[in-house]
Order: C-alpha cells, then structure tokens, then sequence
C-alpha cells in the first residue's frame, strides 16, 4: 500500500485532511461527538481522541466526557471540521450540568411519547 | 463507475445534499470517491435552526451510504454525454 503525498491528501475524498484536528461527528442515531481525529480507515471508521457527546434540549446543551472512542464506520453520517474562530453554537444557548441536561433529555422524551398516546387515542377521529 | 466519473466532473460546483435524516446541507463539492462519499467545502445547512450543532462546521465529509439525494446545478448536467455514456456503460465499456 502507498502512502498519499501531503498535497493528494487535500485533495482527495480521504479523512486524512482531517486527521490531528478537532471534528463533528455525527452518527445515524442523532448523537453528536466531538473529538481529535487520530485514526480512520476507508469505511469510516475512525477514532477520536478526547471525544465528548454534545446533547442539544432545545436551547440547553451540555458536553458529556467520553474519552477515547472508536466509531465504527457504519453508524457515521457526517464528519464535520470544526471551525474554532467560529461561535460554536448560536449565542442564545445556554451551557448546562450533565445532571440537568439528563433531566431536559427526558421530560423531552416523555413530551414525545406522551404526544404518541394522545394521538394514538384520537385515531378513531379520523384526523390528517 | 460512471455515476463517480459523473461526480467528478462536478468538482468545484454548487451543490445541496439531502441525507437519509433529512440534512440538507450546501456547499462546494470537493471530492467524490468511489463510495461516493462526499466532501463539501465552505458548507450551510438550509434549516440552521434546527441543526445549531452545524452553525461552525465549515467543510464536512458525508459517507456515501447516507446519501438520499444530490441536488446540482442544471448546468451541471450534459445530457447528451451522460446518455452517450450511460450506453457505453450499458455496452460493456
């Protein structure tokens, strides 16, 4: 196997750009982690050094320490550079404890499949 | 690989890119590979509101498999040369 030159490594479709910086990824389930980028292979596997879970409730949000993670490559929908000049998130959103973000989590949860029921209930209505 | 060849030519253009969960996300195409995942230069998702986690993503790498759509630019598209090569293709090269 040949190694890629520094100046194909822009060029081409590869993570290697990417490689030693701080990325987005985020994953089929709806989660975001952030992290270095310190390894990846053709299917998009990658691993992240230092990787946090951004959990997003409305206008709360909260970073959740990981650690070391490997992802593998199937569940990777987009891997995004960070861009740290950039505000990160809009100024209007407020930084929370994991505590609180877990609760916002599930009061979310309960709201959604408390709408479930409801409608679940009304189907008999005929609505749509 | 005519669909990659078709991508390649594309290079440098404008395009939007719908994913599998309803992402749509414009940007410059910069590269396409032989999965055709995709890597977009100078990116905006088209609902920022509901996607603030994007707001400082400026170039992106999207994996070929969750991929729904590519919107391109009509100008993009040579018919008659996708169509010649769509033949060649169905021919056996």
């Amino acid at each position: 196997m040949s190694w890629a030159g520094q100046e194909d490594i822009y060029l081409s479709t590869s993570l290697a750009s990417y490689l030693d910086k701080k990325l987005l990824v985020l994953l089929r389930d709806g989660r975001k982690l952030m992290g270095i980028l310190r390894s990846f292979d053709q299917f998009a596997n990658a691993v992240l050094e230092g990787a946090c879970e951004r959990v997003i409730v409305g206008d709360l949000y909260c970073d959740i320490h990981l650690g070391l993670y490997v992802i593998r490559g199937e569940n990777v929908v987009l891997i995004g550079e960070l861009d740290l000049e950039r505000e990160e998130l809009p100024p209007h959103m407020t930084r929370v404890s994991e505590a609180e973000i877990k609760r916002a989590q599930k009061a979310e949860r309960e709201a959604t499949d408390l709408k479930g029921t409801m409608r679940k209930r009304m189907e008999f209505l005929d609505l749509d | 690989m005519l669909f990659f060849s078709y991508f390649k030519d594309l290079v440098g253009k404008e395009v939007t890119v719908e994913l599998k969960n309803d992402l749509a996300i414009r940007g410059t195409l910069h590269s396409v590979d032989q999965y055709l995942n995709i890597k977009l230069e100078n990116t905006r998702v088209v609902d920022q509101d509901k996607y603030p986690h994007m707001l400082s993503v400026r170039n992106c790498f999207i994996r070929g498999s969750v991929v729904r759509y590519v919107q391109l630019p009509p100008e993009g598209v040579d018919v008659d040369l996708l169509h010649d090569a769509t033949r060649r293709e169905a021919r056996g090269g």
